[in-house]
């Protein structure tokens, strides 16, 4: 594999949109996910010389990502271990209900449901599509989740068209597999 | 007049392609022609189908154009320190 070389400039519109969905995905919050991209780019820019070019760009920031994810959740649990105001429901002399159908949710409702299998979904996609190879997750994205026409991603990555539909025949082939291994077994 | 009947691997492109709506007629043609005879590749066809419905159906979030612009702005400041 020829050694691969950081482009920073590039960063925000090569892996912006896709690192974002990631991230949004697993923190369900607009704001914190655009935080959290923003500082694996910084996180990559400081940590570059570190960088050894044995695999590609999107898969390295990816890595940061994660641990980005991973150290957002651990902050988040300690500050809410911290701030917890413990209650008790039995305590309030005045509330005579059912506390279980007053508090948990309802998850036979169906959209609850629906919601919480699209965002697995959506998860179990995201980690496929990061498996592939760059130039057909690349393609793939831009043809498929951007809705990019054929011409304009042929001039960009100078390939023919029948070449791409060729890596894209092949990317989705590989997500179908993957999806099929990590979700469609699950169900 | 062109070639009639296609070979499996060129079917299942066509079947790709056809996800984004990109067959002339006369491809279509090829490929029901083809799908009439081959088990394989209609099965082929009906999970490309179930994937970008798959695909369709969640949805796909993008940064914004000021979000990215913020983005750039702090790396572009990051990088002249």
């Amino acid at each position: 594999m020829p050694e691969v070389k950081l482009i920073p400039e590039k960063w925000v519109d090569r892996y912006g949109d896709y690192l974002f969905n990631f991230t949004i995905s697993r923190v369900n919050d607009s704001i914190m996910a655009q935080d959290l991209v923003s500082e694996t780019f910084l996180a990559g820019l400081k940590s570059a010389h570190r960088f050894k070019g044995q695999s590609t760009e999107r898969t390295w920031l990816i890595s940061i990502l994660k641990r980005k994810i991973i150290d957002h959740y651990r902050k988040s649990n300690s500050k809410k271990g911290q701030a917890e105001v413990r209650m008790s429901y039995l305590d309030n002399g005045d509330q005579n209900g059912d506390w279980m159908e007053e508090q948990v949710r309802d998850l036979r409702n169906p959209n609850v449901e629906d919601e919480i299998e699209q965002k697995e979904l959506g998860i179990a996609l995201n980690d496929c599509i990061a498996g592939l190879p760059e130039r057909y997750a690349t393609i793939f994205v831009q043809k498929t989740i951007d809705k990019l026409d054929t011409e304009t991603i042929c001039k960009e990555h100078d390939i023919t068209a029948s070449n791409l539909w060729v890596i894209i025949h092949r990317a989705r082939v590989q997500l179908m597999d993957c999806l099929n291994s990590k979700w469609f077994k699950k169900a | 007049m062109g070639r009639f009947f296609i070979s499996c691997d060129e079917a299942s492109i066509l079947s790709t392609r056809d996800q984004y709506n990109d067959l002339s007629p006369k491809e279509k043609f090829r490929q029901k022609l083809h799908h009439g005879h081959c088990l394989g590749c209609r099965s082929f066809d009906k999970k490309s189908r179930l994937f970008s419905r798959t695909m369709n159906s969640l949805g796909w979030i993008k940064l914004s154009k000021s979000q990215k612009k913020a983005i750039k702005q702090k790396l572009q400041e990051a990088m002249k320190k």
